[in-house]
Parts: structure tokens; sequence; C-alpha cells
């Protein structure tokens, strides 16, 4: 098939399809301007006095707020993967009658891939242009880096990795959709998803404690080498190792939820749902394990958040005990303020990336709804209420999403459990005593009001709130698709030809 | 002289349906042959199995003396581009490319240039007496105007052999006879082979010869006499 | 009376022979059994006896008398009745072919009723077939082409109807031998 004929088939499409390309398109810059955000950060090099953001400033802060941006893109790409189902079904029957007219298997699936590819395409290189006119824009200030540009050859990589990217994405997508020339047949899995994500969990929460071995009996083994980039890699590791188990456990918890629904829910709306959880349980679940991955750093940052509060607060009470005088003593490497900007950028990093995890979710629930119109019309037509069906599509949104949260939830806390959760105050006189400083004025813990040990309060509130907010985008998100729902089931849609 | 297109000992099951259940099936050059019988005797399971479009779970369907059951999925796929011209009731037609476009599609895939396939899909439209319809789209045109845009696609790579599964099976009467009237009238021109399955005595009456199905074996008698179920 | 009503409506257009009548009636009704002079005139007369037609003329130009015959103003309103009544879906069926098959299924031993049904319809599907490539030919007429509509409709119908009650018979036989 030449090029030009792939082009136009690629193209070749109604509203739907013009819809997707323009989402797709749009993930794509927004994931792109990201990368080549980070990039900059990246390359800015040695002490950078001349910004006023000391997230910016220090060369071993920089990699940190980089792997930020970029793991904000990360739900970015997933959206524009995901946009590859959206009017799948008319779409997969242009692509059974053009199998039909003889495309082989792998013609078909390219010319399903080239669209994404083709609008990421677009939208990357309209994000590089944004990113341009942005530096322009903003001119020569003093809190972001408008004056350092990454090297060619990296944008050009940032630019053509998008793409592919979303391309290989939309690919894997479509790898269980078979399309024959009789039309399209999803393979249906015999058994439900397995629960080895659980595994997943286990191996990434013990690695994440290894280093805290004195605190645990998780011991590294002796042959592993003990330096601290080693301990990154195991904290790092850890998290993601955690991050993927709760993310893939997903498609296991709907699964799961869905035979439950089935099993003990009574009325129509509980059977339509947990029916719908059972024959595709990874549905929803795309968009929910981004929300997810959200949700779990949040955690991860709030426990951090707390547990720096307490190691600052130590750090003071423990010159106190000591007895000297404020400005010398312990203390850490900057201003507490500047630590908790950073846990604030995350925060924001965190918010920004579940809304666009709810977002994703809206569009697959759209979609979903847009593609059974004729389905939900006839069945409204003769007569059943439509809050029948809200309520289905509420009980197979939420029924999984949340025990799937609060596994997320506990995930992250458990990873922040696992930090050292208490210091002891104690300790700190008897260390006062046996050291015997000339300048140290030791005094019991007792003897200024403090409590012998000093613990780290589990940030019940802001972890209720974390929880709360991701689960008001779903219901949000929900609640949009009902309105959809709405105006699906008119009886207009029966006559749609 | 062996037959163009045959099928032996044809089996195909849909899970625990069979749908197929041993059938001999032969069609020469150039020749019409009507597949009949009442809905569910396997009639369009035969034909997408005579096609390439499925594979048998058992027996053997040969063309030009090869067995193309041992063929790849993309294999036979091409087959449907050069040597096969297929023909449905519905569904065939891609809604967001234009008549014209339909009919040079097979022609595109095969890696025709954009505009000599123009040139052949639009004689094939005058031929079938649809040119104005060109630049339109399916689903501004009648039903019977884009089952001849359909003739249309399956007859322009010039195929040996015609599968067509109820052409006719959602137009009226006259609408209907005009279709297969040019379907007959370009088979005889072109020589090509016609496999036609249809529920219909007064369609089955424009082909040479009859196969009756029953419940997924041939029946000699058409009537459903001495056949089992 | 359906020739009667032919002649009539033949009649509408002008007054005519009697031999162009049987001429028209034949070539507007080809694949109907040919209409015999005598039956044309032994119509005629009892259509004058009834005055929906008269004699219009009479010419002697070499031959036999050629008495010219028009329609009456009777004869136009009993045109009009006619061709204003619907026809009742037939009551009794006198179809040869009819009686052939109910013998054949109910009285006859299954070999031979076997044997008759399938040889008739090989050979209604094989008049089909011969009707269908004359009215695809480019030199057929208007009317070789609806009047093979006609048959092929009705064989078409025999052949549903053959088939349903095959199935029914059946179906009743189960029935009385379960």
């Amino acid at each position: 098939m030449k090029t030009a004929t792939l082009a136009r088939l690629a193209v070749a499409g109604n509203r739907t399809d013009v819809l997707r390309t323009v989402l797709t398109a749009l993930s794509a810059l927004l994931a792109t301007v990201a990368m080549l955000c980070a990039a900059t950060v990246l390359s800015i090099t040695g002490w950078a006095d001349r910004y006023s953001v000391t997230l910016l400033v220090e060369p071993g802060l920089r990699p940190g707020v980089a792997a930020t941006l970029i793991l904000v893109s990360l739900p970015v790409l997933a959206l524009a993967g995901q946009c590859i189902r959206l009017g799948a079904p008319a779409r997969d029957r242009r692509l059974a009658a053009i199998r039909l007219a003889g495309a082989t298997p792998g013609e078909g699936v390219l010319i399903a891939t080239a669209e994404t590819a083709v609008a990421s395409l677009l939208g990357s290189v309209a994000g590089l242009v944004a990113y341009l006119v942005a530096r322009a824009a903003i001119g020569d200030q003093h809190t972001l880096p408008t004056d350092v540009l990454p090297p060619a050859p990296v944008i050009a990589f940032l630019v053509l990795l998008v793409p592919a990217l979303a391309a290989a994405i939309g690919a894997l997508l479509m790898r269980r959709v078979i399309v024959t020339p009789l039309g399209v047949v999803r393979r249906v899995r015999k058994r439900g998803p397995r629960p080895w994500p659980g595994l997943l969990i286990a191996v990434g929460l013990a690695m994440f404690a290894s280093p805290f071995q004195e605190h645990l009996p998780v011991h590294l083994p002796h042959w592993l080498p003990h330096s601290k980039n080693m301990t990154y890699v195991l904290l790092g590791g850890g998290v993601l190792l955690t991050m993927a188990g709760v993310v893939l456990g997903v498609g296991w918890i709907s699964h799961t939820a869905g035979q439950l629904l089935r099993r003990y829910g009574r009325g129509p709306a509980t059977l339509l749902a947990g029916q719908r959880l059972i024959t595709d349980p990874w549905n929803g679940s795309r968009t929910m394990a981004a929300l997810l991955a959200a949700v779990i750093a949040g955690s991860v940052a709030l426990g951090y958040r707390a547990n720096l509060a307490t190691t600052f607060r130590y750090y003071d009470l423990d010159n106190q005990i000591m007895g000297y005088p404020y400005g010398r003593g312990m203390s850490a490497g900057a201003e507490p303020s500047f630590y908790f900007n950073a846990i604030r950028l995350v925060m924001v990093a965190v918010g920004l990336s579940a809304a666009v995890a709810a977002a994703g979710l809206l569009i697959a629930l759209v979609e979903s709804i847009v593609a059974r119109r004729r389905a939900y019309a006839s069945l409204t037509a003769t007569g059943v209420p439509r809050r029948t069906l809200s309520a289905a599509i509420l009980w197979q949104t939420l029924t999984p999403l949340v025990p799937a949260l609060l596994l997320a939830m506990a995930a992250g806390d458990a990873l922040l459990r696992l930090v050292p959760t208490h210091y002891d105050l104690g300790r700190s006189y008897r260390e006062c005593l046996a050291d015997n400083d000339a300048l140290a004025h030791c005094h019991t813990p007792a003897a200024l009001h403090l409590p012998n040990v000093l613990n780290v309060p589990v940030p019940w509130a802001e972890l209720s709130l974390l929880g709360a907010g991701a689960l008001l985008a779903v219901l949000v998100a929900v609640g949009v698709g009902v309105l959809v729902l709405r105006s699906s089931t008119d009886l207009e849609e029966l006559r749609v030809g | 002289m062996s037959p163009l297109l045959s099928g032996t000992g044809l089996v195909r099951n849909y899970g625990a349906t069979p749908a197929l259940r041993g059938i001999d099936f032969a069609v020469g050059e150039g020749e019409i042959v009507a597949v009949t019988g009442p809905s569910g005797c396997g009639k369009s399971t035969l034909l997408h199995c005579l096609s390439g479009i499925l594979r048998v779970d058992a027996g053997t369907v040969t063309y030009r003396d090869q067995d193309i059951g041992l063929w790849s999925e993309a294999a036979r796929s091409r087959l449907r581009r050069t040597e096969f011209g297929v023909l449905f009731q519905f569904g065939q037609l891609v809604p967001e490319l234009t008549a014209v476009e339909n009919v040079a599609l097979p022609l595109l895939l095969a890696g025709s240039g954009r505009r000599e396939a123009r040139r052949t899909a639009l004689d094939w439209l005058d031929r079938l007496g649809v040119a104005e319809l060109a630049e339109q789209r399916p689903g501004a045109i009648s039903g019977g105007q884009q089952q001849r845009c359909a003739t249309a696609r399956a007859l322009v790579t010039e195929p040996r052999v015609l599968f067509a599964d109820e052409p006719t099976g959602a137009l009226d009467v006259l609408t209907g006879e005009q279709v297969l009237g040019q379907i007959v009238r370009v088979a005889r021109e072109q020589g090509t082979a016609v496999v036609l399955v249809t529920h219909e005595a007064r369609v089955a009456a424009y082909a040479d010869r009859e196969v009756a199905l029953r419940d997924g074996v041939v029946d000699p008698t058409g009537l459903g006499l001495g056949v089992a179920g | 009376m359906s020739t009667a009503h032919v002649l009539l409506g033949l009649l509408a257009g002008g007054p005519r022979h009697g031999y162009d009548l049987k001429r028209a009636h034949d070539d507007r009704l080809p694949r109907a059994k040919p209409l015999a002079y005598g039956q044309v005139y032994a119509t005629l007369g009892r259509l004058e006896r009834d005055g929906l037609v008269s004699e219009a003329g009479q010419d002697r130009e070499g031959g036999p008398d050629r008495t010219s015959y028009e329609i009456t103003d009777d004869g136009r309103q009993h045109l009009d009745t006619w061709l204003s009544a619907v026809e009742p879906p037939a009551p009794y069926v006198t179809s040869e072919l009819f009686s052939k098959v109910v013998v054949a299924l109910l009285a006859a031993d299954a070999g031979r009723a076997r044997d008759y049904l399938v040889a008739q319809r090989a050979a209604h599907v094989s008049r089909m077939r011969e009707l269908t490539t004359a009215k695809s030919e480019p030199e057929a007429s208007v009317g070789d082409v609806i009047a093979a509509d006609y048959a092929i409709g009705h064989l078409e119908a025999d052949l549903r109807w053959l088939q349903t009650t095959l199935t029914r018979v059946a179906d009743l036989q189960k029935e009385v031998t379960s």
C-alpha cells in the first residue's frame, strides 16, 4: 500500500474521529511541553544563582524537578494513547470494511495507529511551537529558565518520542481487538485477571524498606553495594514497583468487584454493572490506574511532609535538650520553607495528574455510552427507567474504584511507615550526657515539658482530603457522563442510520 | 480439467454449533452457481470459507490447485484484492469514503497509484450506471445505488471468482433485478465465475446451476427430503 | 369470463375486426393460451347479445366478411365495473399441481411421492431459469418481461407453497406417530 493511500485511509473519518484526533493532538502537545520543560531544567549547568526559585539553583535538586515534570507528562501520554478507543465502534466497522476489501491484518493495525501517530506528531510539533513562543513571551526573567535551551538533538528526540510512545500505547490497546472482514471481535478472556500484581506490591514495599533495615526485619543481601546511589535505586524502585502493582492490580479488583456485584447485588442496575465489569475489567481501569498512581504519589508526599515537619521539630527540640544556642547544632541543609515549597510543587503535580486522569475517565465513560447509544435508547423505549441505567454506570465505576483508592492510600501509607516514624528524645539526652561537650548544657525532656518519644503523626486529615478529592473528581466525571446518557437515550437515537 | 475453485469435506463450527458438516462444492471457470437453502443452513458460512475469509475446521478449499486453507491470513486477504471479489448484503462500503474511493479501495490496497485506481474506478461506476454518484458518500445514496457501487467494487479488480451473499436481499424487486442483471451481464462478459448465495428461488434462477444446502450438508432434492434434522 | 373482458378492453381503444382482436389478444398476452377464432366470434356474439358491443360496419375488401365491432356505452360501463372490482383470493383452487401434491403427500407411498415432488421442483426451477434468461435478453419486449414476471412469480409461489406444505405434513406425521 502506498503512503498516500495509508494517509487517506488514516484520516478518513466522521465527527467523532475528528474529535479523537484533536484530543490526541492536545494530549501530545501537553506531554511535549512538560517534557521540554524537564529537558530545560536538566540543561541548566552548575550553581545557577541567577534564578530566584531555589529548586532550580541547586544542581542536586534539579533532577527531582525534572522527574516530577516527566511524571506529570505520563498520565497525559496515557490519555493520548487511550484516545485511540474513542469512537471505536465506527472506526472498527470501517477497518472491517477495509479488511474485506483486501487489507491484511497488519495493514489494518497500521491504519489505526497511523492516525494516532499523525495526530500525536501534529500535537508534539505544536507543543514545540507553544514552548518556543512561551519562552519568547516570558522573556528574560529570573524565575524561569528562559535563557537555557536544551540541545537540538534532545528537542528533536522529544518531539519524535511523544508520537512514537502514543502510537505504541495505541497499538498495545488494539492488541485485543481482532478486526476480521466480517466485523470486529474482541478476544474474550476465559478467566479473569489474576491477583499476581499483589506480589509486585509486596516486592516493592520490601525494596523500599531495605535501606531502613535497622527498624525492620528486612536486610539487604551482603553482596549488594551499600552506597548512596544504591539507596536511591532501592527507594525509587520500591515506589515504582508498588505503584505498578496497584495499577496492574486494578484489573483484578474490577473483575472481582464485578463478580461480587453479580452474586450479591439485587436489581437490574447491579446486574448490568457486574456483568460489564466481568466482561471488560480493563475498560475504565486504565484511567483509574493513572488516578491511583497520582494518589499514591500524593500519599507519599503528604507522609513525607509530616515526616519533615517532625524532623525539623526534632532538630529544634534536640538542640534545646543539648542546650545549644540558636544557630548551632543539628539542622537541615536549608530553610524549612524550601522543603515545604518543593512538596507543595509535588502536590500541585499530583493534583494536575488527578485532574487529567479524571478527564480521561470522563472520556472513556462518554465513549462507552455513546457507543452503546442505540442499545440504551431501545432499553429506554421499552420502559427501563433512566435511573436504572445511570445507577448501573455509577455501580460500574465506583465499585472497583473505592477499594482501589483505599488500596492506593494504604500502599502510600505503607511506604511512609517504612521510614523512621519516631524520634527518641530520651536518647538525645543520654547522648548529650555521653558527649561531654563543653558548650552543651544537657536538659532532660521532662524538664522542658516534652514527651520522651516524638512520633511522626499519620496525616489522616490530609490523606482523607486526598482520597475524597480523587473520589470527587471521579464523581464529577460520572455526573457529566450521566448527563450524556440522558441525551443518548433520546428516542431519536433509534432512527440514526 | 479441474474446477477453478472447489471445496471437499468442508467442516466449520462456531464454538459448539456446527455450521458446515462435510460439504463438497465446485465451480468452474465462468460458471454461475447458486447456493440456496433456508436460513441457518450454512450458505453464508460456505461462502466465507470458500473465499478464504474464514478458515475451515476440516476439509480443503482448493483454488487453482492450491490449498488456500494453508495460507496465512495476510495471503488470503490479498486474494480479495486481486482474484476474488466479494459482494455482501450490507456493510461493505466504508461510510467515510466517497463512492469512487470505495470502488478504488482494492486497487489502492494492492499498491496502485491514486490516479490510475481512480480512473479504473470511475470506468466501472460508469459501466454500472452510477457514474454521477462518484463523489457522494454511501450515506447519501439509496440502497440500490449503494449495491451497484458495491458491485463495482467487487468487480473492479476483474476477479476470477465473485462471491455474492444475498446481494439483493435488502432491495425491492425491480432494483434487485437491475443489480442482478448487471452482475450476470458483467460476469458473462469477463468470464468471471460467480458463487451466489440466496434463499430466494427467483434470484437462484439467474444461475446456471444450483446447490441446495440444509443444516450444513448438501441436499440434492432441494426440499429437505431425506435429510436428517 | 375474463376473455370477454379482455375483448372489451381491446375494443375500448376503437372499433376492430374479429381477426384483429385475436391478433391483439395474442400479442398482449403472449404466454397465455392463444385464442381460437371460434372462441373470439362466440364471445363477440355473447357480448352483442348482452348489448355490450355492436357491429360497426362491414368491409368486403377481397375476402370473407370482416365485421368490425365497437364497444357500446353499456359495454364501457361493464368494463369499468369489472376493472374496479377486486379479485377474491381464490377460495377454490383448481390447479393440477395442487391435486397432484395433495395426492402425493397423503395417499401415495413415500418413495413415489418423493420422486414426484423432487421431479416437480426440478421442473419448476428449470422453467424459472428459462424464463429469467428470456427476460434478461436485450431484445426482450416489455410484454415479454411482464409476462415472464407473472409466470416467475407464480412458479415461485408454487415452490414456496410446496415447501411449506412439506413441512406441515412432516409436522403432522410426527404429531400422529409420536
